[in-house]
């Protein structure tokens, strides 16, 4: 009941915010720009809630703070360019391609870079991640150079007749622009969101996934191969940023710190959700999303801003994060 | 939860410090300080042999000992593509020089370039102009930001050894009345009055208003201030200024649609190239009811690159930027070479750390030696007319560093090829205005 009655009060509280809002005098001028704001938060928001929801499932089961999740972004961000600048492969249809080769890499790391530091003190790990990282990211710099790359897709521009409606991209919603890219982006993360809570809240494997996240000892004394959740847990980790690479390809560009862009907000969107959390990571997501883009509005370039007076908000008055169940 | 709680702390530390560092470093803090400069840079390195630190300079056999220049540059983190453009640009003059004799006034002595990575961060940048500077290096370039060349600038000043600087706009770094630093490209008062001057020859009454959309780092600051001050006397306003954060955006729909919301009659962007081209695609999705985009210093609307990259929409932006002089020859001759040798299209920036290298060159050839400060009193009194930039007159430098002819040019994607298009005499076609690819 303790946890409901808060989640009132945050959702009251983004009521009076949308309520407010609109009173003030930039309304009156700019509600385009006001519906754009949100559009782009919520647009951008659904690919952090997918980076976060990989970050979020790691460190809720591993209790493993993976420096390297952005650098993965990374590798399936050029993986998917690669294709479609040599084998004109779409980056959608890559996707085929990233999310299980990202589940390979994931395993690969877990079973032979962390699995034998699991039991080392935290900043050990939190090292070695780092240095993950680090490697990955130079070693793009030295395969592609640091040039930064992108794509533009041919019909991203364009009219799509649906038989009912005609839709015709980028679509105009009260005003503000929706890029088809971004659009997609958003309903594939909503999409692999929904996959994913239910495989782990409806399938045996989920349910072993949590088992060995709540009691890993309990866990292995029920014949749960924990060491083995533990490698398919960062799998799937890997496979979600993995997704989010080849769909931010689009409008975005390559570089080798393309993906460490998202680490940080990933942190954000993980503790504001609660850690472990995937309808966290999900909502969390949206409104650091929401929180950036609307931050900007009222104070021009401090964008980001927003998104840390949010986290510090979280880490002092709910620390557990919206969904998360305190006490853990 | 203890173990949370201790992860947590952790985690916020780590937070604060990178966003603390957000200045020009912002979404690369976590690579700075842990890459050695040496294995980046022969990764990229052509296949000449890897600049040595000076201690292993004992081969007896050539009489003239190599003449060392240090080039700090980021070849990691965000800013990597220009920074080893720019380091390969050096090295290619370097090579150059050598395989043409050396420096003949000291006996045919070659030059050996002695890059180092900034990781695009001031305190990595000082601390390798140190090293550099201890390796016993004639002469610095660098460093392609305003943030980082402060400090090293600083730096060279206390050490005696000059910086010829090859991109760094901010006025403020020769404000210090420094000897030793000298500066190839126009700062950031000439970009703005400039980029002014150029709107007001384009567009005439045609344009009043502008919405500035700048980065927020020391080199988007002080250009879009410098332009601020200049067009009142032009009869032309900023009436919207909205920064953000070149290394940390991934979108900048929002920041468009705040510059277009008051019908501004042009939209004036200054920043680095991804942002610039984060810039473009949010102009083209929101179809900005403007005149026309106009890049002021922008590091992506210039470049073909960004044609490649953007295709047809990259038609008609406008950009006011250094550039190197397209309509000669010997221009022509040294994009071809540096595309042959590092199968990588050439741009400005990586010309100006070229030209650089041969300032220095001259001055070690007038100079007759390679004590810093006879290479900086030699610099002082350079005159090169036949430099490979546009610009209306030689490169020589007054009393503060500047490059007194230091100017930009105004420069138009127009039929599918970035084009010079103002001033008049270095016009390669006539400006479309207004111009905007979704017409307009």
């Amino acid at each position: 009941m303790r946890g409901r009655s808060r989640r009132i009060v945050w959702a009251g509280l983004a009521v009076v915010v949308a309520v407010a809002v609109p009173q003030t005098a930039w309304w009156d001028l700019n509600h385009t720009v006001f519906a754009q704001a949100v559009v782009s938060g919520l647009l951008i928001g659904g690919v952090y809630s997918l980076v976060a929801m990989g970050l979020s499932l790691v460190f809720g089961v591993l209790d493993i703070i993976n420096f390297a999740h952005g650098a993965l972004m990374t590798i399936t961000i050029y993986v998917s360019y690669l294709l479609f600048q040599n084998y004109g492969v779409d980056p959608y249809v890559s996707l085929v391609v990233t999310i299980p080769l990202m589940f390979v890499v994931g395993v690969g790391i877990q079973r032979f870079a962390i699995n034998p530091v699991m039991d080392a003190p935290v900043h050990n790990q939190l090292l070695l991640t780092l240095g993950i990282a680090i490697i990955i990211e130079n070693l793009a710099l030295v395969l592609f150079t640091g040039t930064p790359r992108s794509i533009e897709l041919a019909y991203a521009r364009n009219e799509f007749d649906l038989g009912v409606v005609t839709l015709d991209f980028p679509l105009r919603v009260f005003g503000a622009v929706v890029s088809l890219p971004k659009l997609i982006a958003f309903l594939v993360a909503l999409l692999l969101a929904g996959v994913l809570y239910l495989l782990i809240q409806r399938t045996q494997l989920g349910a072993a996934i949590r088992a060995s996240a709540q009691e890993p000892e309990g866990a292995e004394l029920v014949g749960i191969d924990v060491r083995r959740i533990y490698m398919i847990t960062f799998g799937i980790g890997a496979a979600c940023v993995g997704a989010a690479g080849s769909l931010v390809l689009p409008f975005l560009f390559v570089a080798p710190t393309a993906g460490a862009t998202f680490t940080i907000i990933a942190f954000v969107v993980v503790v504001l959700g609660g850690m472990g959390s995937i309808p966290g990571a999900l909502v969390g997501g949206l409104v650091i999303g929401l929180t950036q883009e609307l931050t900007q509005l009222f104070v021009p370039g401090a964008k980001f801003l927003g998104v840390f007076i949010v986290f510090l908000a979280v880490l002092l008055f709910r620390p557990e994060g919206i969904f998360g169940k305190a006490g853990r | 939860m203890k173990r949370t709680t201790v992860l947590l702390s952790l985690l916020l530390s780590l937070v604060l410090v990178a966003a603390a560092c957000s200045d020009d470093d912002a979404g690369t803090t976590t690579t700075a300080a842990a890459e050695s400069p040496a294995t980046t840079t022969a990764a990229e390195a052509p296949a000449t042999t890897q600049a040595a630190p000076a201690t292993t300079q004992a081969a007896p056999t050539e009489p003239p000992d190599p003449i060392l220049i240090g080039a700090i540059h980021p070849l990691t983190g965000g800013l990597a593509g220009a920074g080893n453009r720019m380091d390969n640009g050096a090295r290619m003059a370097v090579d150059e020089i050598n395989a043409a004799g050396g420096i003949a006034s000291l006996g045919g002595a070659p030059l050996e370039l002695v890059s180092a990575d900034s990781t695009g961060a001031a305190d990595v940048g000082a601390s390798e102009a140190e090293r550099l500077i201890g390796d016993g290096v004639s002469a610095l370039i660098g460093t392609y930001q305003s943030g980082v060349t402060l400090p090293v600038a600083a730096i060279a000043e206390r050490d005696g050894v000059p910086l010829v600087i090859d991109v760094a706009v901010d006025d403020s770094i020769l404000d210090q009345g420094y000897s030793d630093t000298f500066r190839m490209q126009p700062n950031a008062t000439s970009m703005g009055a400039n980029g002014a001057k150029f709107l007001s020859e384009l567009g005439g009454d045609e344009i009043k208003t502008v919405a500035y959309l700048h980065d927020d780092t020391a080199f988007g600051v002080s250009v879009s201030q410098a332009f601020t001050v200049a067009p009142a006397a032009l009869g032309i306003e900023v009436i919207t200024d909205i920064p953000y954060a070149p290394f940390s955006v991934t979108d900048l729909t929002t920041e468009m649609a705040q510059a277009a919301a008051g019908s501004p009659d042009v939209i004036v962007v200054t920043g680095y190239y991804g942002d610039g081209l984060l810039a473009a695609r949010a102009a083209t999705d929101l179809e900005v009811d403007v005149k026309a985009i106009v890049g002021i210093a922008q590091g992506a609307f210039h470049t073909p690159q960004f044609v490649e990259d953007f295709g047809a929409d990259s038609e008609l932006f406008f950009n006011s930027n250094y550039h190197f002089n397209s309509s000669d020859p010997i221009v022509a001759g040294i994009l071809e070479r540096f595309e042959a040798t590092f199968d990588d299209a050439m741009d400005t920036e990586a010309m100006l750390a070229y030209q650089a290298i041969y300032v220095i060159a001259d001055a070690l050839e007038r100079a007759g030696s390679s004590d810093p400060a006879d290479v900086q009193a030699a610099l002082a009194t350079t005159n090169i007319a036949d430099h490979f930039l546009a610009y209306p007159g030689p490169i020589t430098f007054d009393d503060t560093g500047e490059n007194i002819n230091a100017e930009p040019v105004l420069m138009q994607v127009v039929d599918g090829a970035v084009q010079q298009v103002l001033p008049a005499g270095l016009r390669e076609t006539d400006p479309v205005f207004p111009g905007t690819p979704w017409g307009g």
